[in-house]
């Protein structure tokens, strides 16, 4: 205790002198307190990581890595050249879009909205009722979905058929597979999404809004004028994280609601590697797509980075 | 000096993270180990049971554990010690490939299909070739060599084939509309569309409501397999004039297969949602007296017959079966391929030979009378009666003692044949099984059923997809013929006209 | 507070406003009511009327079922062992290895960092970690189902920024006290966290509850599996279309008031720790997510 104590007035002194060593042994108990997490990210995630070496090669789990074969880069070559490399692009993109285009505003909106609302009581119970969803798992989802939107007796389907005459296959549609993707998204997510947005909007500085008031802005005016632009940063941010995560599509929701009418447009990156890998048992080929998908995730983190710097956000991280 | 550090760091965490590794290994080894001491404890008198651990798909949310009394059973009179590794079938695929890939498989392991990953795992020796094997013993020798053959990998046998009848396939159609309507039993194609036809628009039950249709169909696509063949179209793979084969669909009969099949879709005799209906709630509609028709295996009639009986007791015979109808150039029908899986030994935890014949002993057992009725029924007073002769079980209404047994027959070959017990045989019951017997006359053989195909096993999943769907989506109407002709292209392009030269050149050698 | 002056179109506003909130309450909570309402409704009852959010024959059969076996009671004790350890575990882990990361006197703090990052792009996948698994001896083991997602680095980095954000004169206070800087993050620091401690007790909380995943890949013995795979293996189980679909047809499919009442029962549990917590979490989400 005592060193410590003098070591900190002695640095005080001569900061410039200190040396790295020092500073270690004297923040020990930082190291100590590292150490289990730090194990943990080794032990689980980069120790798996000689795991990517099968890409390259024809593994076989019974000779094992040291023994398989090594094929270069030809499963990457078949990737390529296949023409489900084009169609995976595609449908990650798209449906990464319309992620983008229809729920990124959802709670934005739906916040403002909850924002207008004056009677404290009431936008409680409504902010308690649209986070519950967040919190269920995608298999009770699109257990609902299927009990909802099945044309065997499902209510929504009963519903259309009364006002419009005519069932909608949503199931198996491949023009209403990605609608019903973001639509769950957007069920599931977006109260949960206004979460971050309210506290923006609660530590708005009140007076603003009375010198808007004040100067006679009307309330769609001070929308425009004071809320916005207390939002401005954190829709920015997360923005730059969306683009970041461009290729994430949820691997459980999609494998869940994918069938074979559906494929053309359902298959995903992330879905693919799992059905090639695991279901079909292409343990290489299905690593090689996996490691070519990491790799376009990174350059789009990085790109998502410097953004944010050029953006003066400051990195991401 | 700062990167030198935590060179230094992370070695050293590599290093422990290294040894807590290898420790824990050694720990789970220490730990199994202990476990056999244990199980051997319990034995008591019989200090060399076979330790086995065994693999196979349940149904059940929850399979009986290892402490249940019926498998205690199945061990004293196998002399082994079982622990059973149950897979959900609806993940089956995913968790057999999981365990291929981890290269420590249990000692029986029920393999699903002749996958990609089977055959290549077989190619890196991972089972035993059991075929040499089999005449030793009383029951396994009595296998029948036509399953046997498909079964295998071009001629060599990996696993046991769990038995199942050839001739399965048939139409299940609801009796008392057709007695409404006075209409008999269809023989051709066409008294079939008539039949589906009249279900649709002649009110069938009598209701005086449009809230009837044909035929019933899953996401599951059996039952188009089944109807094509009727037309015609080869089981897999055609034979032509010149002894050269040919997938299926590039069989004349298969375009007017699949306009029939676009025109029962079209004129709504078959439910619209067929692409995505759950298999399990598919023989609802003929239960609930929405659909007249499924095409599925012969012994779902009884089981449809019952549940209607049981929701209408005054409506006493409301289901007949038949085989197939006639189509174009005669009668056809698909079979089945006689078996449902194969039990294989692995040579990961069966090492010699001395095992192999052990293990082998165990699945031979596992046929004899008593065992199956065991696996299947149990134990007579607890999991089942006797009244008057009849079997009854006892299991429906007790899930406790449903949890005891309900699954162990996964274990089970019924080579030669199956002895365990079941329920009466109702008139319906009798007529089923006299089709199926017949069914052998009609089925059209795969003439590729067991070559093994390289390009197949890497790409056939997604060559089979590309058919599958297209045959879908024409029968759905979101594809025209020039769409289907696209789909064969991008199947002979994906691989499909090597495939087709590979199966050409594996067949001139077995001739 | 300021007052609203209520114009014209203001008015409108609010009223719309008011109705469509409110629409969006109903289609987040009619769901779960027709689920619930389901689950307490016969099996006729649910294949004649469409739709209903009070059934006409109340009945607990289906609970009554799912209560005469051992599977459902056993699968929540699992999943609430599962989660009450995990959760645990995921805190300490994650509380002691975010303090000394937000320290930026920490010498080699970003080396670390990076390692965490690239960690979150990049993984050997589903294989490597199944046959690493395997190796430490935890298949069948209900670690099986913690350790390896023991970490969530977003929440991880997430925490850390908010220890960054505390007031550093509490830390150098408690440093001239003398205290380590353990005793610093265990009696200053971590009584200041109230809310992120709330907020990621429920995120980790609720993952463990919802992962079936790990379960499925790394769990043979079956008296293990959490109810959210017992709800997979019950409303999936002929849903794949993968396996043998003439075998399926031996088994009787659960009854649809049955899966309907496990679902029920697999989320209630959730439902009931969250509103301990709501109060927590969006100052938690907030403090920590936004960048100072």
């Amino acid at each position: 205790m005592e060193n410590v104590h003098e070591g900190r007035l002695k640095n005080a002194v001569n900061k410039k002198k200190k040396s790295k060593w020092n500073q270690i042994l004297k923040e020990k108990w930082l190291y100590f307190m590292v150490l289990p997490g730090l194990a943990y990210f080794i032990i689980f995630k980069y120790i798996p990581m000689w795991g990517i070496v099968i890409a390259f090669q024809d593994y076989s789990p019974f000779l094992g890595v040291f023994r398989s074969d090594w094929v270069g880069f030809e499963h990457f070559h078949y990737f390529f050249t296949n023409p489900d490399f084009l169609r995976l692009l595609r449908n990650t993109f798209i449906l990464a879009l319309y992620d983008l285009v229809f729920f990124f505003p959802a709670p934005i909106i739906l916040s403002l909205m909850l924002n207008e609302i004056r009677l404290s009581f009431y936008k409680r119970t409504l902010q308690t009722l649209v986070y519950v969803p967040h919190f269920m798992s995608w298999v009770i989802i699109a257990s609902i979905s299927y009990v909802f939107l099945t044309t065997s007796g499902g209510v929504v389907n009963e519903l259309l058929a009364k006002l419009i005459g005519q069932e909608i296959n949503f199931l198996s549609s491949p023009d209403w597979f990605r609608p019903m993707i973001i639509g769950q998204i957007m069920w599931k997510e977006t109260g949960w999404g206004t979460v971050i947005f309210l506290a923006a909007l609660a530590s708005v500085d009140q007076e603003q809004y009375e010198a808007a008031i004040v100067d006679g802005a009307g309330r769609f005016r001070r929308l425009w004028h004071v809320t916005l632009p207390a939002l401005r940063s954190t829709i920015v941010i997360l923005l730059i994280l969306r683009l970041g995560n461009f290729l994430d599509t949820g691997f459980q929701q999609i494998y869940l609601m994918s069938n074979s009418l559906n494929r053309s447009v359902a298959d995903v990156f992330d879905t693919y590697v799992y059905f090639v890998g695991i279901t079909e048992g292409a343990f290489s080929y299905s690593t090689a797509v996996g490691l070519f998908k990491s790799i376009v995730g990174i350059v789009l983190i990085v790109g998502a980075d410097r953004l944010a710097k050029k953006l003066g956000q400051g990195g991401l991280f | 000096m700062k990167t030198k550090f935590l060179r230094y760091l992370l070695m050293a965490l590599l290093v422990i993270g290294i040894i807590a590794v290898a420790g824990c290994s050694s720990d789970s080894d220490s730990a199994s180990n202990e476990s056999d001491g244990e199980s051997g404890g319990d034995s008591g008198d019989s200090e060399d049971r076979m330790e086995l651990r065994v693999f196979v798909p349940t149904f059940e949310t929850e399979p009986p554990t290892d402490d249940s009394p019926v498998l205690k059973a199945i061990e004293d009179y196998t002399n082994t010690d079982i622990t059973m590794e149950w897979a959900p079938n609806s993940n089956l695929e995913d968790k057999f490939n999981i365990t291929l890939s981890s290269g420590d498989l249990p000692h029986i392991m029920y393999v699903p299909s002749k996958s990609p990953s089977f055959i290549s795992a077989v190619e890196d020796g991972a089972f035993w070739e059991v075929g040499p094997y089999l005449k030793d013993y009383p029951n396994l020798s009595q296998a029948n060599e036509i399953i046997l053959n498909n079964s295998s990998i071009n001629g060599e046998i990996y696993g046991v084939y769990r038995s199942r009848d050839l001739g399965r396939n048939g139409v299940i159609i609801r009796k008392d509309w057709l007695e409404n309507l006075g209409m008999e039993e269809p023989t051709t194609i066409d008294e079939f569309y008539n039949m589906l036809k009249a279900f649709k628009e002649q009110d069938p039950d009598g209701n005086g409501q449009d809230d009837t249709y044909g035929i019933v169909v899953s996401k599951y696509e059996g039952p188009w397999d089944v109807m094509q063949t009727w037309f015609g179209v080869p089981n897999k793979w055609g034979e032509d004039e010149n002894g050269e084969l040919y997938p299926y669909f590039m069989d004349d009969n298969y375009l007017e297969a699949l306009n029939f099949f676009k025109k029962l879709y079209d004129e709504g005799l078959v439910n619209e949602d067929f692409a995505v209906m759950d298999p399990a709630k598919w023989s609802e509609p003929v239960i609930n007296g929405e659909a007249g028709v499924q095409v599925n295996v012969l012994d779902e009639g009884h089981r449809i017959q019952e549940k209607i009986i049981d929701a209408e007791p005054e409506n006493a015979d409301p289901i007949t079966v038949i085989k197939a109808v006639e189509g174009p150039t005669g009668l056809h029908n698909l079979p089945t391929s006689g078996y449902s899986g194969m039990l294989a030994v692995s040579k990961t935890s069966v090492k010699s030979e001395e095992e192999l014949k052990r293990a082998l002993d165990f699945l031979d057992k596992m046929n004899d009378e008593e065992m199956q009725i065991t696996a299947e029924n149990g134990f007579e007073g607890t999991h089942y009666e006797i009244v008057d002769g009849e079997y009854q079980s006892k299991l429906e209404d007790d899930a406790a003692l449903k949890s005891e047994i309900a699954g162990f027959n996964q274990m089970l070959m019924y080579i030669p044949e199956a002895k365990s017990l079941s329920a009466t045989s109702s008139p319906l019951r009798q007529l089923e099984e006299k089709l199926k017997v017949e069914n052998e006359e009609i089925v059209v053989a795969n003439p590729a059923e067991s070559y093994i195909s390289e390009i197949y096993s890497k790409k056939g999943q997604q060559l089979d997809n590309i058919i599958i769907d297209a045959r879908i989506k024409y029968i759905v109407g979101q594809i025209d013929e020039a769409g289907l002709e696209e789909a064969v292209e991008l199947w002979k392009q994906s691989g499909g006209t090597d495939y087709i030269e590979e199966i050409n050149q594996l067949h001139q050698e077995a001739q | 507070m300021h007052r609203m002056h209520n114009t014209g179109p203001g008015r409108v506003f609010d009223v719309f406003n008011h109705v469509f909130l409110t629409a969006v309450g109903l289609i987040t909570v009619i769901p779960f009511l027709y689920v619930i309402a389901g689950s307490f409704a016969s099996d006729t009852e649910l294949a004649t009327r469409s739709f209903f959010l009070i059934p006409n024959d109340f009945t607990t059969t289906a609970y009554d079922y799912i209560f005469s076996t051992n599977a459902v009671i056993r699968s929540l004790g699992v999943s609430i062992l599962v989660t009450v350890l995990g959760t645990i575990v995921s805190m300490i882990l994650t509380l002691t290895m975010a303090y000394p990361l937000s320290r930026s006197s920490m010498v080699g703090r970003n080396f670390i960092l990076n390692l965490i990052l690239f960690s979150m792009l990049f993984g050997g996948g589903m294989i490597p970690t199944y046959l690493l698994v395997k190796s430490l001896g935890l298949l069948d083991s209900i670690w099986a189902l913690i350790l390896p997602m023991a970490i969530n680095p977003f929440n991880l980095i997430i925490v850390k920024t908010f220890f960054q954000q505390l007031p550093k004169e509490l830390e150098d206070a408690s440093k001239i006290d003398g205290c380590t800087e353990f005793q610093t993050f265990w009696r200053v620091m971590l009584p200041l966290s109230k809310p992120v401690i709330a907020t990621f007790t429920l995120f980790y909380a609720v993952f463990y509850w919802n992962d079936f995943f790990q379960a499925l890949l790394y769990l043979t013995d079956t008296t293990k599996w959490p109810i959210q795979l017992l709800l997979q293996q019950l409303v999936m189980v002929a849903n794949s279309g993968i396996g043998d679909l003439q075998e399926a047809q031996l088994y009787e499919p659960p009854e649809e008031s049955v899966k309907l009442a496990v679902i029920v029962i697999a989320t209630v549990p959730i439902l009931l720790f969250y509103p301990f917590l709501q109060k927590h979490f969006a100052k938690g989400v907030m403090l920590g997510s936004v960048k100072g």
